[in-house]
């Protein structure tokens, strides 16, 4: 599993440079992010998932923006969240760095709006896709890890389910 | 003349004395100029020189026309005429040309002394007797002709033209029936049998002698009257229109195998020898020439100039006539192409030597659109036309601007039929029964590289540049882009070629999976031969396919080996071959469900397993509506063996193996197809009388029944409408999955960047829309006009020109 986070053509330059995610890409390995991406951007668009959905920014593929809608019978029901991606150049042997652009109360979401979880950052594999990061980060949201939060207070209030929506919805801002 | 009579008066009263001697030479003198062939005697010489002597000799002349100008209108015209009316209706033919010729040879006996008069007196002049001057013989006599002309045919009656007309037609026929040989009867002989070809009067009576006769004395005589040209050349040009015309419909039209140039100028040579009776003068042409029809061109013989004028004018006739009736035919003639290539030949000759190319333009243009370019005709036949069209035309005009404008409306008009590119890429690929001729065209020695065209260093020699002839269309190829190559042609129809190898891929790809023997020998002919047009990165798609069938095959006898390998137990029951394509380089195929009976998809999965143990990290997505099934049907009584049936009722029939009776529901269920299709699935069975159906939509297995031999041998079974079915979508499911999938697109970035313009929607598209040969770019109009479509249905806002999405909650 772990070779496939290795960028092989970085790998084949310089080991040290792979482990670093190979900042200075050659263009040719740029090229085939962008093609990546392209390609990553149409699943999602024929995948008609409900509740997730992102775009690229601007002209930059390496930059997206992602929707997230709380998933039914979940606290976050009817409240819609944005979400930054950014792509790195070693990406998919990277992992994209991912944060909450609306303000998210939960427990593994800081004030920042940095996600804790586990596939964006040690467990991140090649083999996932903005699909897979958007589906994972919108069942976080219901089934938060408490063991580790970044959101101390988020986390004691989340047993009781109903304290913690009205807390949640009274202080939700798009 | 004026000046001349001024002058009289003015020299009367010089000689006031004016002495009977004067008055007496002056009689003396004009007598004997109007005395036909007196010489002068000496006493007339002596008069004559008093005369000049007072100044009187200049004005003979002018007493001598003054005088024929009096007797021309006072006695001999009036006479002329009536002679010959006179005889109005009752005589014969024979009888009218008497009547015709003795008119004239009156008309020349009256008028003889006064013409032989002013020679006498010109020829004087002209010899300076007596101190003697003026104009010369040549100049009086004109002045006698312009008088004699001015007065007789001032405003002749219609009966003069029509006795000259029917005297020459008489002559002519007479004169073509002797000299002609076998060539006269054809064209003249009427209905009467006995009668002579040349004069049509019953053999007895024939007078085609004196009708030469008479000819020739009629010419001599207008010769002589200078009337020659006046009188006949009208006669004449009818005659020669009339004739060509008729001969030129009993022998050419409609016969397009054959050229008629030779022929005609035979003929017309074999005319030119009556021309030359008709214009025979006392000169050169009264010896009559008998022209040798076996001689093809005798220019000697027609030495005179109005000989020649008239040559010329026969040739004028003759192409003009010619391009008018061959404009007439001209779509015929293109669709007998090649057969009709020499009326293509004798036309092109012909249409160089007269103005006629706008004439033909426009009537090719309009017979294309009346009898080619409507509802009724079959796409096919059009483009066999066109292609016909494009053939005879480049014989036709080398500079293909006849090619280029006159089929403009076919190209524009096979641009709305829908299956134009299906038929051409059929027709290229030998398929269409129609249009074979691409498919050979095709396979030509030397294909045109379709992007060579342009390129302008090909050797062209500067020396034979020709200008564009004046109609060519101004556009911004010029003349060497004008290409005249069949397929380069068809394929400019849609201004790209990428259409076509689409459309090609399509065609391919159904060929491919309908015949199942992965045997790909003539798909591999046909790709080189468009890889030699298109170039090699456009086929590219099509080689892969091909390849697949390739692999497959190798594929597929791998896995039959291992099988083989295996115990009697682990035989899998069903003998499963598969195709393997690679989904990114085959068209989209069509999707359809269907749930195979689980003996089928043990066996698919077996093969599955086989073959990703063979290629790693591969596997196979089966697609299993697009296969074929042959099948051995046991029943209590018969047995059809070796059927060959589509999936779908292999897997209907095969359930009634467990059951004997289905309703349609618990089929539908079992199926996973929807109850309409499989109603028209089970229609084949019952077709064959394998199953029946029972009230209430069951249907049952017919165990005994009426044997139908035809179902002994092997059979295709394939349900009627289900022939034109093709594997691979149509452009129009095409068009709704790209529109689909733009649509997913657009709903994504607004969603996520809440709100844009049309530019930055169109903007975005462009950039992040894989495209590719299905999903192809969509302009700015186009997407304005989709966009609209969805604020119409709801399903977007815009306002001043931002779009969003409507609030969902």
């Amino acid at each position: 599993m772990a070779s496939q986070n290795m960028d092989p053509a970085a790998a084949a330059a310089s080991s040290a440079a792979a482990l670093k995610g190979s900042e200075s890409g050659s263009s040719a390995a740029r090229g085939s992010v962008t093609k990546r991406l392209q390609q990553e951007l149409m699943t999602l668009m024929m995948s008609g998932d409900k509740g997730i959905s992102a775009f690229p920014e601007s002209d930059n593929l390496f930059k997206w923006i992602g929707t997230i809608d709380g998933a039914q019978g979940t606290v976050y029901e009817g409240l819609r969240y944005r979400l930054s991606l950014d792509f790195p150049a070693g990406y998919p042997y990277q992992a994209p760095r991912v944060r909450f652009v609306t303000p998210c109360f939960h427990p593994n979401v800081d004030d920042q709006g940095a996600i804790c979880l586990d596939i964006l950052k040690d467990k991140w594999s090649a083999l996932y896709d903005v699909r897979s990061i958007l589906l994972s980060v919108q069942s976080l949201l219901g089934e938060p890890n408490n063991d580790s939060p970044l959101n101390t207070a988020a986390a004691e209030l989340w047993e009781n389910q109903d304290a913690f929506r009205s807390h949640l919805h009274t202080t939700f801002q798009q | 003349m004026e000046e001349m009579v001024v002058e009289l008066n003015s020299g009367e009263p010089s000689a006031p004395g004016s002495d009977q001697g004067v008055a007496k030479a002056w009689e003396s003198v004009t007598a004997a100029l109007v005395s036909p062939g007196s010489s002068l005697s000496e006493q007339d010489r002596l008069n004559l020189a008093l005369l000049c002597s007072h100044g009187l000799g200049r004005l003979l002349g002018v007493w001598l026309l003054e005088s024929l100008q009096v007797r021309l209108s006072s006695s001999v015209v009036p006479e002329f005429w009536s002679g010959l009316e006179q005889p109005q209706d009752q005589l014969e033919e024979r009888d009218r040309a008497g009547v015709l010729l003795s008119a004239f040879q009156t008309l020349l006996d009256r008028l003889d002394p006064f013409l032989s008069g002013l020679e006498q007196l010109g020829a004087w002049q002209a010899e300076g007797r007596c101190g003697l001057s003026g104009p010369g013989p040549g100049a009086l006599q004109d002045r006698a002709f312009t008088t004699i002309r001015a007065l007789l045919l001032f405003s002749p009656p219609t009966v003069l033209q029509q006795r000259v007309l029917e005297f020459y037609s008489r002559t002519f026929s007479v004169y073509m029936s002797r000299e002609g040989g076998e060539d006269g009867p054809e064209v003249l002989e009427g209905p009467d049998g006995g009668a002579c070809p040349g004069c049509r009067a019953p053999a007895l009576h024939c007078w085609c002698p004196e009708a030469l006769q008479r000819l020739q004395q009629l010419s001599l005589a207008l010769s002589r009257l200078q009337l020659l040209e006046w009188v006949s050349a009208e006669a004449v040009t009818a005659i020669l229109h009339r004739l060509i015309e008729q001969r030129m419909e009993q022998h050419c039209r409609g016969e397009y195998e054959r050229s008629f140039l030779l022929d005609f100028q035979e003929w017309l040579e074999l005319v030119l020898g009556w021309l030359g009776k008709v214009f025979a003068t006392e000169g050169g042409g009264a010896a009559p020439v008998p022209m040798d029809p076996s001689v093809p061109s005798t220019p000697s013989a027609c030495g005179s100039p109005v000989l020649k004028q008239w040559r010329c004018h026969m040739h004028q006739f003759f192409c003009r006539i010619y391009v008018n009736m061959r404009i007439e035919e001209l779509f015929s003639i293109i669709r007998d192409f090649p057969e009709s290539k020499p009326a293509i030949e004798d036309l092109k000759f012909c249409l160089e030597r007269t103005n006629q190319r706008q004439q033909l333009l426009t009537s090719l243009k309009s017979a294309f659109e009346s009898r080619l370019l409507h509802p009724g005709v079959h796409t096919s036949d059009i483009l066999t036309v066109y292609i016909s069209a494009i053939k005879a035309l480049r014989e036709l005009d080398p500079s293909m601007v006849i090619l280029q404008v006159a089929c403009q409306p076919i190209r524009k008009y096979l641009r709305t039929r829908e299956d134009t590119v299906r038929q051409i890429v059929a027709g290229l690929t030998g398929d269409a029964e129609a249009c074979s001729d691409l498919a050979s065209e095709l396979s030509r020695g030397d294909p045109v590289t379709l992007e060579m065209q342009d390129s302008d260093d090909e050797g062209n020699d500067p020396e034979d540049w020709a200008p564009d002839p004046t109609d060519a269309v101004p556009d911004k190829l010029g003349s060497k882009r004008r290409s005249s190559d069949i397929i380069s042609l068809l394929v400019s129809i849609y201004g790209s070629k990428e259409i076509f190898i689409d459309e090609y891929r399509t065609v391919l790809a159904d060929r491919l999976l309908h015949q199942l023997n992965y045997n790909t020998a003539r798909e591999i002919r046909n790709v080189e031969l468009l890889k030699l047009r298109f170039g090699e990165s456009h086929m590219h798609y099509c080689e892969v396919m091909l390849k697949d069938m390739a692999d497959s095959r190798r594929i597929n006898s791998h896995i039959r080996e291992e099988e083989s390998k295996l115990s009697e137990e682990e035989q899998p029951p069903l003998a499963l071959s598969a195709i393997v394509l690679s989904s990114e380089f085959w068209p989209t195929l069509k999707e359809e469900k269907l749930e195979l009976p689980a003996a089928v998809c043990h066996a698919m999965e077996a093969y599955t397993r086989r073959y990703e143990k063979l290629k790693a990290m591969r596997t196979l997505s089966w697609k299993p509506h697009l296969g074929s099934v042959t099948l051995d049907l046991e029943l209590e009584d018969r047995t059809l063996t070796n059927l060959t049936v589509s999936p779908f009722h292999a897997a209907i029939i095969l359930h009634f193996q467990e059951k004997s009776s289905w309703t349609l529901e618990e089929l539908s269920v079992k199926l996973g197809a929807p109850k309409e299709l499989l109603h028209r699935k089970l229609a084949l069975w019952q077709q064959q009388g394998v199953l029946r159906e029972e009230a209430a939509g069951r249907y049952v297995v017919m165990e005994t029944g009426a044997t139908r031999d035809r179902l002994d041998r092997g059979v295709m079974l394939i349900d009627s409408d289900e022939e034109r079915d093709s594997n691979t979508t149509t452009q129009s499911e095409q068009r709704e999955e790209k529109l689909q999938l733009f649509w997913a697109y657009i709903q994504a970035m607004l969603t996520n960047l809440d709100s844009m313009t049309l530019e930055r929607i169109h903007t975005m598209l462009r950039m992040f829309v894989a495209t590719g040969p299905v999903v192809t770019e969509m302009d700015v109009n186009e997407l304005e006009a989709f966009l609209q479509r969805k604020v119409r249905e709801h399903q977007l806002i815009v306002s001043t020109g931002i779009y969003r999405l409507p609030k969902t909650s």
